[in-house]
């Protein structure tokens, strides 16, 4: 299922009600709503959801969308200077957030209910009658472009190896470039290109309002009243490419001085949230590698057995971590990935752990998922997310996923689902849909060529340890680990200086 | 159609909703404090509504305790201990055991408190909670091989930030600008310190009989329980307990007698940053020093002040520019901060953030722009409050600081009192020249 499904289901046509509220033009509102009022509650939470994100950037153009909406964050409306919104805001404790992924971009505000008239005034005129000034555009331009050429290459290494598993996967895909686009393509960028994209994708087909709390009845009807003044039209169906699974182990690395290396790993998957099958691969994905939990097979082996690493985790959809460790809402996507996060570990230790992440991925297949651990992890999955949805943007905005994926409520489906799965479901979900001989594998890392070369070689990783005492059964396993063959070629590795990467899209060509 | 999600089918997890703003007390709900024989505190929040619990241990141990030269970061280390389980549950088992409930849980350390919480559905679970966690604070086991083998793992944590400027310049404005007091390192400690945790398995027994004691720590409550039954159910589990009697007597630290400066050097590309410092006031909720600070702060350094303004968004010689200013035990530094976006200018910023605090030092702030920050303290706290966990994360920091969750309400209320005379006063006092430290930091070549 894909999420025009989603959609469909929501997608109302105000009709008659706003030909009586909107005077002038009078457009057919094509806004789908998500509203859940919650009378005595004193905050009031409202997003604005756009069916909009990097995907749509123009090639050449890539980092449009981004730079686009932030200008309506962090950018005068025609009314207020950004400055003058700002001490607006102030007293209010007021935000207007913008969050953007591949297809999907949110706008989203928490207010207490005695400021709600005077914060959506002035949000309004931000998103339907934005300022468009030329400073604002040079300075939201310029953070961009320091955030590509010098905080994520050098100041975020984890952040760094995921992104360059996003260019592995979805190399010549809307989705291969990073949100913020490239620096060739950021520096090309005008603000008669912002202007364009936001006449052309911020309009009602492509716009789904959410709001929660204590808001008078008044207040929602007044919103999609005002937002009808946007164009009708819709950004059409993304027909995305068929998505690339890799042909053996293919590697990238980063090249930088580092005392430590991140790796990320994984590959495309044919299913979202959307699809049956998730529940039962999703608890699987749960017990190899839950975030952030002690659930997660591979945190066990690799940092609670040998003290290798803050933790390892594994997913089965693009992952950002929320309030909490919780999972954010709002990053939809039609297509989706499996992957795993080895978070930093000495650069001794980079082979010996990247050869035991692949082992136990090809464990899981093989063998499944132990007995006690399917059951236990069953019960965590349908306790845990009773946890999901304690704040009012959170419960928004696990509705607004809901209705994506097409379903009336996603969490409460799983929690009807999951105890009916059996192992073999699970089982023969992980078969289905995991490998462990296909991966894209990105690397940061100081001196790469050596690494490239012990990596071709399959040279023996043995370890050491603090303790002199180390578990037998361990030590054992360790044996086997630091042989584990990895069949990698010289021409499926790529290395290239950490500082070529962003430049313009897809991976340097390296060495 | 619209869709309009009726409340039978949003029944799960219900927000919470007493917030009544106008009211003299930010913080609106009924508290009940206890004290066990063995010096336990309890704070509890029963709430109506969310099958939400959060249950957090707080020990009022963290960085600052670590007075003893090569022990930098063992309060963090010991957090790290504390989920190894007990020779009665295991760690598997208490793994377990909060896999099974499908518990948010975990630990995290500060400067002056480790605080380690467990937040769960259905008040049926809690007395299974409350017995597990006492098991652990009373009972922790772990031998010296177990203790080798996590303490690499803190290596691990070092190095996941490893690559952040910020947080290096952090470190290095600290060891620079304390002598004597242990908040002259971080958390996570010095890396030397880190490296022979494997070493520390003896200090680390003597660590946890001197601070992990009921007479040094407190249980917070917050959510959808009976207060009495509750209660009965931690005089059970924590009453064996015994105290430690332990007193900590952390290095004074001597005033500063001239201006310090350091300057690190990033070696690949970065925002250019910058750090001005100056040591401050311990927090209170009774003395108006540090409140009045806070309140400059955040007249003079938040995203609506004129600095920001013009140095942020005019001039655009900063991506951000903020103060921190933290509430702790013991004197802390209050940072001004900027992280600027071409290396020449780090100096211009530098003299603007003195230029801005000697305006505050020589003219009191307008009342109209006082009233304008109460109003967002105020608002800020009230979205904080908004849920059960929210609630115990707010009420658990200013425990620590004073073991009285009434301290809330009190600084809050203090606030209110703050007069721009109070600020003027309290800048004069604080930002000399001779108790700044500035560090700056700039990255290689592009």
């Amino acid at each position: 299922m894909n999420k025009q499904y989603g959609y469909k289901s929501l997608v109302f046509v105000l009709g008659l009600i706003l030909l009586t509220t909107t005077c002038g033009k009078k457009p057919t509102a094509n806004i789908s709503t998500e509203l859940l009022p919650l009378e005595d509650n004193p905050l009031v939470c409202i997003k604005f959801v756009l069916n909009v994100g990097s995907a749509d950037d123009p090639a050449g153009k890539e980092g449009l969308s981004a730079l686009t909406f932030r200008m309506l964050s962090e950018g005068g409306s025609e009314e207020y200077t950004y400055k003058e919104i700002s001490q607006i805001f102030y007293p209010l404790a007021a935000y207007l957030d913008m969050q953007i992924d591949k297809e999907m971009t949110v706008f989203s505000g928490i207010i207490h209910k005695d400021n709600l008239e005077k914060y959506y005034s002035v949000i309004k005129n931000m998103l339907l009658n934005p300022g468009f000034r030329e400073e604002d555009f040079i300075r939201i331009k310029t953070d961009h472009l320091n955030f590509l050429q010098k905080t994520l290459v050098n100041n975020m290494d984890e952040q760094f190896g995921k992104e360059i598993l996003n260019l592995m996967m979805y190399e010549e895909h809307p989705y291969g470039h990073n949100e913020l686009g490239t620096m060739k393509s950021v520096k090309s960028l005008t603000l008669d290109d912002v202007k364009n994209y936001y006449e052309n994708h911020f309009v009602q087909g492509n716009l789904t309002i959410g709001i929660t709390g204590g808001y008078p009845a008044e207040f929602s009807k007044n919103v999609l009243s005002d937002f009808s003044a946007l164009p009708t039209g819709k950004t059409p169906e993304r027909t995305l490419p068929e998505q690339q699974t890799p042909e053996g182990l293919r590697i990238v690395i980063a090249d930088k001085n580092t005392p430590a290396t991140a790796i990320s790993m994984g590959f495309p998957i044919s299913i979202t949230k959307s699809h049956p099958d998730f529940f039962a691969l999703w608890i699987a994905a749960s017990h190899f590698g839950e975030h952030r939990q002690h659930l997660s097979h591979l945190f066990q082996k690799i940092r609670e057995e040998r003290g290798q690493n803050y933790g390892d985790y594994a997913y089965i959809e693009h992952f950002i971590e929320g309030r909490g460790k919780f999972p954010a809402t709002n990053y939809c996507r039609q297509q989706q990935y499996f992957s795993i996060w080895i978070r930093p570990l000495s650069n001794s230790n980079r082979h010996f752990v990247l050869r035991q992440a692949i082992r136990e991925l090809k464990i899981l297949i093989e063998e499944g998922i132990p007995e006690e651990r399917f059951e236990l992890t069953k019960k965590y999955l349908i306790n845990y997310t009773k946890l999901y949805t304690q704040t009012l943007s959170e419960r928004l905005g696990w509705q607004v996923d809901s209705s994506y994926y097409g379903y009336k409520d996603f969490l409460e489906e799983a929690r009807e689902r999951i105890p009916k799965i059996k192992i073999e479901e699970v089982n023969a979900a992980i078969r289905k849909y995991l490998n462990y001989e296909n991966l894209y594998i990105a690397i940061i890392t100081q001196d790469a060529g050596s690494f490239k070369e012990d990596l071709v070689a399959n040279t023996p990783s043995p370890i050491s340890y603090s303790n002199p005492n180390m578990p037998e059964e361990i030590l054992r396993e360790d044996l086997v680990i630091q042989e584990f063959p990895l069949d990698i070629k010289p021409e499926n590795v790529t290395t290239a200086k950490a500082e070529d990467f962003f430049k313009e899209t897809g991976i340097p060509l390296g060495n | 159609m619209v869709k309009n999600i009726g409340t039978g089918l949003i029944a799960l997890a219900l927000l919470l909703c007493p917030m009544v703003l106008g009211s003299t007390d930010v913080f609106p709900y009924d508290t009940k404090i206890e004290k066990l024989e063995n010096g336990l505190t309890v704070v509890s929040v029963p709430l109506k509504n969310p099958h939400i619990i959060s249950y957090y241990t707080i020990v009022r141990s963290g960085s600052r305790n670590e007075i003893e030269p090569g022990k930098s970061g063992f309060a963090h280390f010991f957090e790290h201990m504390m989920f190894k389980g007990t020779k009665n549950i295991p760690r598997e088992k208490y793994d377990d055991f909060l896999t099974e409930l499908g518990a948010g849980t975990n630990g995290y350390t500060s400067d002056d408190y480790t605080c380690y919480f467990v937040v769960f559905a259905g008040r049926e679970n809690l007395e299974k909670v409350i017995k597990t966690e006492a098991d652990r604070f009373i009972n922790l086991y772990y031998n010296e091989e177990m203790l080798k083998t996590e303490a690499p793992v803190i290596e691990g944590e070092y190095y996941s930030s490893v690559s952040n400027p910020g947080r290096r310049l952090y470190e290095t404005l600290r060891h620079q600008a304390f002598e004597k007091h242990s908040y002259k390192h971080t958390t996570l400690g010095y890396l030397e310190d880190i490296q022979d945790m494997p070493n520390q398995f003896a200090y680390s027994q003597l660590y946890k009989k001197r601070f992990y004691a009921p007479d040094n720590s407190i249980v917070l409550v917050v959510g959808d329980y009976d207060h009495e039954e509750m209660m009965e159910f931690i005089k059970k589990y924590y009453g064996g307990w015994d105290p430690s009697s332990y007193e900590l007597k952390t290095p004074v630290e001597p005033p500063q007698e001239k201006a310090k400066r350091s300057h690190y050097k990033w070696p690949s590309q970065t925002m250019p940053r910058i750090a001005v410092a100056f040591h401050g006031p311990a927090f209170s909720d009774e003395k108006i020093d540090k409140a009045a600070l806070d309140l400059l702060a955040e007249i003079g350094f938040s995203r609506s002040s004129p600095l920001f303004q013009r140095l942020v968004i005019e001039e655009q010689k900063c991506l951000a520019i903020y103060a921190d200013f933290p509430d702790r035990r013991d004197p802390p530094l209050l940072t001004f901060n900027a992280v600027v976006k071409q290396e020449e200018d780090l100096p211009y910023v530098e003299q603007e953030i003195f230029n801005e605090l000697e305006h505050y030092k020589n003219e009191p702030i307008p009342e109209d722009k006082l009233e304008e920050v109460k109003s967002n303290m105020k608002y800020s706290i009230a979205r904080q409050l908004g849920t059960t966990d929210g609630t115990a994360g707010v009420l658990a920091f200013y425990i620590n600081l004073t073991t009285d969750p009434n301290s809330i309400n009190r600084l809050f209320n203090l606030y209110q009192k703050i007069t721009p005379q109070n600020i003027q006063e309290m800048a004069q006092k604080y930002f000399t020249k001779t108790n700044s430290t500035v560090v700056t930091l700039s990255g290689g070549e592009e």
